[in-house]
């Protein structure tokens, strides 16, 4: 985390970033302040305080995004890695139960499980029915045109680390969003401030300008 | 009881051609997505006749999810299992489902056809409205 520390008049702003380097929005006690004294535009100032909000905004949208898709992957990777677990359990399943039959003397060209068979889809409607192979090898579609051949147990651990390293992502995203939902409220808060300090500076100006007025008026 | 087109003002003009244009836009639409479902089926037929049984016993890379695939073998070739819909699924000989894809696709045919004539009708009726809003604002 990095801060840093500023000293403007007697106010001390610290500017933080979270973990993942979003910075924190500094509460602006006092108006005047941090303007700079009590003449000074505070045009610029609002415009700052818009394009925080407006950067806040975008980063928002960005993790919204990142969030969804998350959201959809996990699941997709939790049904493969059931999915080649039970392969893999069956097949060890298969050759221990082939082991003890080895103590027979007899009837070792029997297996002790038939073929799995699948119904696997071929199209949005259409399904066929196919007999699965008994070897260690599955192919993991990685996208972008990619497909990879792995034993099982190598495809156990890449989709566990995929699995884990996923919903890492979406812990944070959904920390970094509450985090940016805060920290846009309190810049608005800032502008609110600033703008409303601002209509009453001005109108205190028009009054002691009347004031004054009327003092030389009856000069 | 309907309304002469010519007694309308031009601000309801206005009002009639907006409709106009919001169902042309949905019929459209419809158009498009029965014209997807059209090739789906065909895709289907297509894919049925890949199930042949020249091609028992080769070796096919079976999709058990979206990224795991599994090498097998075509273990039936006579039968595939169709999506009828509403949860069902039917075991059909092969020549039975491409009949059922086949009969999904005429039916999705003659819907277009209907839906065309139906937008058509409301082109003829826009570009009517629009001459007759070009004649008011002329006055």
């Amino acid at each position: 985390m990095a801060t840093t520390n500023k000293q403007s008049g007697s106010s001390t702003r610290k500017l933080e970033t979270n973990p993942r380097g979003i910075p924190r929005a500094p509460f602006i006690s006092s108006v005047e302040e941090h303007v700079g004294g009590p003449d000074v535009e505070v045009e610029s100032t609002l415009k700052q305080f818009q394009e925080a909000i407006a950067k806040y905004r975008y980063m928002e949208l960005n993790l919204q995004q990142r969030k969804k898709g998350l959201l959809e992957k996990i699941p997709d990777i939790q049904k493969t890695l059931s999915m080649v677990s039970f392969l893999r359990d069956r097949r060890l399943g298969k050759s221990k139960a082939q082991g003890d039959e080895d103590d027979d003397d007899l009837d070792d060209d029997e297996d002790s499980q038939k073929p799995l068979t699948a119904t696997f889809e071929l199209n949005d409607t259409l399904y066929a029915e196919a007999e699965l192979e008994d070897t260690d090898v599955v192919y993991l579609w990685l996208g972008a045109n990619v497909m990879l051949s792995y034993t099982q147990n190598d495809a156990i651990a890449l989709l566990s680390s995929k699995l884990e390293a996923a919903k890492l992502s979406l812990g944070n995203a959904t920390e970094d969003l509450e985090f940016l939902r805060e920290q846009t409220t309190v810049m608005e808060v800032n502008t609110a401030r600033c703008y409303n300090w601002d209509v009453k500076r001005r109108r205190e100006r028009r009054e002691a300008a009347q004031i004054a007025g009327k003092d030389e008026g009856e000069d | 009881m309907s309304v002469n087109v010519q007694d309308l003002d031009l601000p309801q003009l206005t009002e009639v051609k907006r409709q106009l244009d919001e169902e042309l836009g949905h019929l459209t639409n419809s158009f498009a997505q029965l014209k997807q479902a059209q090739a789906k089926f065909k895709a289907c037929v297509e894919n049925v006749a890949e199930i042949n049984p020249s091609n028992t016993g080769k070796v096919i890379l079976v999709p058990l999810t979206n990224s795991l695939y599994v090498p097998g073998r075509l273990s039936n070739p006579d039968t595939v299992i169709v999506d009828v819909g509403t949860g069902y699924y039917v075991k059909k000989e092969r020549a039975a489902a491409v009949k059922h894809y086949q009969a999904k696709m005429d039916f999705v045919r003659s819907n277009l056809e209907t839906l065309q004539e139906t937008i058509q009708k409301k082109q003829e009726n826009l570009s009517f409205l629009i001459q007759v809003m070009q004649a008011k604002m002329q006055q």
